[in-house]
């Protein structure tokens, strides 16, 4: 058994000083990484981190030159909860179809019936058009609660300010906004780093199954199938060298991010210890699959990039998975991608201690001891086909 | 078998799905020997190295190597084999050391002895210099020539080697075979598969020539080119630069039927019924600009023997 486990060590010393061997390589393999988290945390930070909270873009069109229309667009625009500017009917469709906003609130020019409009008063009221980009459905609900607000507030103040007084014209009560979790340690570069972290991890591995496929085909493999060494300490000692160079990933773009953007491990670091070793092996199981079952190079890495893309939005690599429909969130609880995004998330965000990251990361260690059996299982049975003559 | 025996091949018979690579083939080869494969291709040349090397499991038939079975004791079987695969089996990314490092670890070597041994192969093929450059540096006769380092690091008895010198020039292949003799010396036993019949009649001791995976002829050099009588005269040249493809068709057209013109490489290969007829052949070459570094036409016949083996059972099992 030592002997075998000797074996394994100098297979994947052979790989890491081959991946070592391309210095620029090497370096990039860790930097990706990093700068694939940092552009994700700063496209998707978080609204709430930003002082003042987040203004909702719009554009306001005021058609009538009314004096209360113009008034209530003024308001509107004053708001401190939109970035609005006035501006010509005409700018509209090009300012929307460019997403400069993606909503504009048009005030059209029968708006201004509303001054004189009496409380119970029938016929045609008057309209307030709210135009959206179709990427921008949900801003557009935003926008036309601000309008109603504004609109209200106007009217009320118009209407019952002389009799009751401006000081009672106040809201009548406090909203409370305050984030449902009090855990210290959240930052929104977390979850991007959990999650571009994982996803890169996938590629690595998929890439080290690549390079199995391609070494099957030189002469090398004829001199290592000639030695006397078993095809599974070959396969072990592939799936040793990129679980321990995806090891090293995890802890430098971690390491990054820690001191670059404050990522924190806020709950227990043996846990995450724990998880990222298990998603550096669940990687290097994941190429000996793609390896196995790919067949050939090009077929592997089609499917392959197909997969991984798939399970990381699924399991909310990308995006928190609950933006994805409820059957997708049901089907992302089969993939071990959703349970390494939750245990990073637990242990970096949420505080979670050693105990309760243990779920994910048994979860995690069962798809990986699946992966590789099936993959050691049938890359041996190919390597027996072959050794026939049968393939 | 006997302990002068390096390897024993009995009754193998190798299937590549419906087709019968080798059948039945039966050959023995002795310490201290060189034999080369010979046959033209799909003769199962390839096939039975492999099986040789442990790399195929034939269908049927024994495979023994210095008294070790391969089928009962793999491991100590693949300990007595060293291969030479055709194209280097390297990896270019690292050094002849570090390639020698890798491959002996894989045969069980380990420490000081593994350092030692590292030493001695490189000193034997005269890397001493570039060892710890990497092995993309180096030319195709020094890249061959660690791969056949490395297939003698855990010093095994017998040697297979598959088309070694398809892609060196003349001086290193002289220079490989001078290795090869000197292994031979040393009680090494060496099969190697070519297609290079002057170096098979010239570098080996014996010759096994297939035929649709069966021994078509074995023996020595000198013993096969007297059964075969008068053959085709043939002149092997290597060229100074390598000769576009609607060059030599249209040197074929030229030459006409009577005379064969191969060129792989830098390798020209003329063979023509008569020797008259060659010398005006190679007349024609020369007036045709081309030019050869150096040329031979080899005392034998093994040309009319590959061209048109014929199955002698009686000299198959010979030896």
């Amino acid at each position: 058994m030592r002997q075998r486990l000797s074996l394994i060590f100098a297979l994947a010393v052979k790989d890491w000083s081959l991946f070592l061997a391309d210095k620029r390589a090497a370096i990039l393999g860790f930097v990706v990484p990093i700068v694939l988290a940092s552009t994700f945390g700063l496209i998707f930070a978080r609204p709430a981190d930003k002082p003042g909270g987040v203004k909702l873009p719009l554009v306001v069109v005021v058609e009538g030159d009314g004096a209360f229309t113009r008034a209530v667009a003024e308001d509107l625009v004053a708001s401190p909860r939109v970035e609005a500017e006035i501006v010509s009917r005409d700018e509209v469709a090009s300012r929307l179809a460019d997403r400069r906003p993606g909503v504009a609130v048009v005030f059209t020019a029968d708006f201004e019936k509303l001054a004189t409009w009496k409380f119970g008063a029938d016929g045609d009221k008057p309209k307030v058009q709210v135009l959206h980009n179709p990427l921008c459905g949900s801003e557009a609900q935003w926008a036309e609660g601000l309008v109603s607000e504004a609109v209200m507030r106007k009217v009320a103040k118009e209407r019952l300010g002389p009799v009751v007084g401006e000081s009672a014209m106040a809201m009548p009560f406090d909203v409370q906004t305050t984030e449902a979790t009090d855990h210290a340690g959240f930052n929104s570069y977390s979850h991007s780093f959990n999650g571009m972290t994982l996803q890169y991890l996938l590629f690595w591995g998929m890439e080290s199954g690549l390079l199995l496929l391609r070494d099957r085909q030189r002469s090398v493999w004829s001199r290592m199938r000639a030695a006397p060494v078993p095809l599974w300490c070959v396969l072990l000692g592939k799936a040793l060298s990129t679980a321990g160079i995806a090891f090293c990933m995890v802890l430098t773009t971690f390491a990054f991010g820690h001191f670059v953007f404050g990522v924190q491990i806020s709950g227990s670091v043996i846990g995450f210890l724990l998880l990222a070793v298990a998603a550096s092996v669940l990687a290097a199981a994941t190429g000996l699959l793609v390896a196995a079952i790919g067949g050939t190079e090009a077929r592997a890495r089609s499917v392959c990039i197909l997969v991984i893309l798939g399970v990381s939005m699924l399991g909310g690599l990308w995006l928190p998975s609950f933006v994805l429909p409820g059957w997708a969130r049901d089907v992302s609880l089969s993939l071990p991608t959703t349970w390494a995004m939750r245990g990073l998330d637990g242990v970096t965000w949420q505080g979670r201690d050693l105990f309760g990251s243990l779920p994910s990361v048994s979860v995690v260690a069962g798809f990986t001891a699946v992966f590789l059996a099936v993959a050691v299982a049938k890359l041996v049975s190919s390597e027996a086909r072959r050794r026939r003559g049968l393939a | 078998m006997s302990s002068a025996q390096a390897l024993s091949l009995a009754g193998v018979r190798v299937r590549y799905g419906k087709t019968l690579a080798v059948d039945g083939l039966s050959f023995e080869l002795n310490r201290g020997e060189i034999a080369a494969l010979l046959g033209p291709n799909g003769s199962g040349k390839s096939t039975t190295l492999a099986v040789a090397a442990g790399i195929l499991d034939p269908e049927a038939g024994s495979v023994v190597a210095c008294g070790i079975e391969r089928k009962t004791n793999p491991d100590a079987y693949a300990r007595s084999v060293g291969l030479v695969p055709q194209d280097p089996a390297l990896y270019e990314e690292l050094s002849a050391e570090g390639n020698l490092l890798f491959f002996g670890r894989l045969y069980g070597l380990h420490g000081y002895d593994l350092r030692c041994r590292v030493a001695i192969a490189i000193d034997r093929v005269r890397l001493n210099d570039r060892a710890r450059d990497r092995v993309s540096t180096y030319s195709g006769g020094m890249k061959q020539r660690v791969n056949l380092a490395i297939a003698l690091l855990h010093d095994p008895p017998l040697l297979l080697l598959d088309e070694p010198t398809a892609s060196l020039d003349p001086k290193s292949r002289d220079l490989f075979f001078a290795d090869l003799h000197r292994l031979r010396e040393g009680g090494h036993a060496i099969l190697l598969t070519t297609h290079h019949l002057d170096e098979a009649e010239t570098g080996c001791d014996r010759i096994v020539v297939l035929d649709r995976g069966r021994v078509a002829a074995s023996g020595r050099p000198h013993e096969l080119i007297r059964h075969q009588g008068n053959g085709r005269a043939v002149l092997y040249g290597h060229l100074r630069e390598p000769l576009p493809h609607f060059f030599v068709r249209g040197l074929r057209k030229r030459l006409g039927k009577s005379v064969e013109v191969e060129v792989t490489g830098r390798r020209l290969r003329l063979a023509a019924d008569t020797q008259e007829l060659l010398g005006k052949a190679l007349a024609m070459v020369l007036a045709d600009g081309i030019v050869l570094d150096t040329f031979r036409t080899p005392p034998g016949r093994l040309e009319t023997l590959l061209r048109h083996p014929t199955p002698q059972p009686e000299e198959a099992t010979a030896e």
